[in-house]
């Protein structure tokens, strides 16, 4: 299909998903979901602060939410990650199967990868 | 013991200490349904944002505990019109007491709300 | 225990001679809260100043009534016989449901699939998302803080609350959906609806199904 008739297609049939080309991440890279805990409003649950898991898909890029919260436009968009981790990873109590996932949307800013991560000195946890 | 949760808002629910659920759908009361369609009118013009509204609901704070959802999203939704300037404290206020009078409930005998039958 | 025969737009659907109708003028019984006061209030102050008209409130509400319940089933249903549209909804559910002429507005959404394997259960624990333009409003126990709170840490239990039991060697995978997405569950067709119509399949995809809290049932002929 030439490149004017896709977009043709496009416009017609409206998508889930946005191009996301600028993107630091990848179907399969591990992340860790920053461990941090800033006030406002935040599209990451307090739950999955600091846990690792592995990209699942790629949504594309929306306007940033912790912006458009406050009126703005939250523009440039950020790129939008479904994320995938282990019920027992999250959840130290987890009482299911091994196998039980539990899958969210993350943005960028809230990931760091996983690999090559240095291990920080532990901080005290204010939520212990 | 564990402190506080540092800036956990009061919305950010997921792993917290809950009860049974109450699983039959209660569906919604006239009144609800006549918000949820306001609410909507609002984003669907973009003159409101979902996101604005949800801001508004986090930052009810302990109060946040203390609501049914629709009481939630009215109290949100009166943030956000005040904020932006679209109603007065002094408007809202003189047209509640308007709608009152026309409802027949003598102020005194207002409820401060029926919580949702699902907690 | 959850009703488990009661879907409320279900209900509704086939409750044609007295069931509740949601008049423009409507009220319910009994004294207004002060909250259903100052909604109340809120929109008449801005009717007045012409920031939004009754007729299009009224439209939203019959909109929200008379069309978004009855999308998701159809849908679905469309993809139990279809296997070709099933892999397109998968991959991009909002493109799909264009194909059917159902608009989903703004909502981007994802089908997830259930499988012999795997058991898919949506929830939004941060506020109520939900794909409202497919499935209508969500009902009162998917907003209440109880499901939002326990969903993600417990599934299994929260699930046999509605009475659904998934054995060990299921993968229960949750979704909170918290950001600009929007899930609707693919639940597994029971195999005595061999030869049903769209119509037929749609009835035994209840909402619940759709959300991953219960899974379909032929009902029993008596």
């Amino acid at each position: 299909m030439r490149p004017g008739k896709r977009a043709q297609a496009r416009r017609e049939r409206p998508s889930t998903y946005t191009p996301a080309p600028g993107r630091r991440f990848n179907v399969g890279d591990r992340v860790v979901i920053k461990h941090a805990f800033p006030p406002g409003h935040r599209r990451t649950p307090y739950y999955i602060r600091g846990k690792e898991g592995v990209i699942e898909r790629i949504c594309g890029a929306f306007p940033n939410p912790e912006e458009v919260a406050y009126g703005f436009d939250g523009e440039p968009a950020k790129v939008l990650y479904r994320v995938r981790f282990k019920q027992n990873h999250v959840w130290p109590d987890y009482k299911g199967p091994a196998r039980d996932i539990i899958e969210m949307e993350i943005f960028e800013h809230w990931l760091v990868p996983a690999s090559g991560r240095a291990k920080p000195a532990r901080l005290p946890q204010r939520n212990d | 013991m564990s402190d506080k949760p540092v800036n956990k808002g009061p919305h950010d629910l997921g792993g917290t200490a809950a009860g049974p659920i109450d699983t039959t759908d209660h569906g919604m009361k006239f009144w609800e349904k006549q918000a949820n369609a306001l609410r909507n009118t609002l984003t669907h013009k973009k003159i409101l944002r979902v996101d604005e509204l949800r801001r508004a609901a986090e930052d009810l704070g302990d109060q946040y505990y203390k609501l049914a959802y629709f009481e939630r999203t009215t109290m949100a939704l009166r943030t956000l019109l005040l904020e932006k300037g679209f109603i007065t404290e002094a408007e809202l206020k003189a047209r509640m007491a308007e709608v009152r009078a026309r409802f027949d409930v003598p102020a005194a005998a207002a409820s401060p709300g029926r919580k949702d039958a699902g907690r | 225990m959850s009703d488990t025969s009661f879907d409320y737009y279900s209900h509704k659907k086939h409750d044609h001679g007295h069931g509740e109708h949601a008049p423009v003028a409507g009220r319910d019984e009994g004294p207004p809260s002060d909250y259903e006061i100052m909604s109340r209030a809120m929109q008449e102050l801005l009717e007045a100043k012409g920031v939004v008209t009754a007729e299009e409130i009224r439209r939203r509400m019959e909109i929200f009534e008379e069309e978004f319940p009855y999308r998701g089933s159809r849908v679905i249903a469309r993809a139990w016989t279809d296997p070709a549209f099933k892999q397109r909804l998968l991959k991009d559910g909002k493109a799909a449901c264009a194909e059917m002429g159902v608009d989903l507005e703004a909502t981007r959404l994802i089908a997830v699939e259930n499988t012999p394997d795997v058991h898919n259960v949506i929830v939004c624990t941060l506020c109520s998302c939900y794909p409202r333009e497919l499935l209508g409003m969500p009902p009162t126990w998917y907003k209440s803080d109880n499901y939002r709170a326990r969903v993600v840490h417990e599934p299994r239990s929260v699930l046999k609350e509605f009475g659904t039991v998934l054995p060990e060697h299921v993968t229960v995978r949750v979704h909170d959906s918290n950001a600009d997405m929007r899930y609707v569950v693919v639940p597994m067709r029971p195999e005595r609806t061999k030869g049903w119509s769209e119509d037929r399949l749609a009835e035994i995809l209840t909402r619940d199904t759709l959300v991953g809290v219960t899974v379909p049932r032929v009902p029993v002929k008596g």
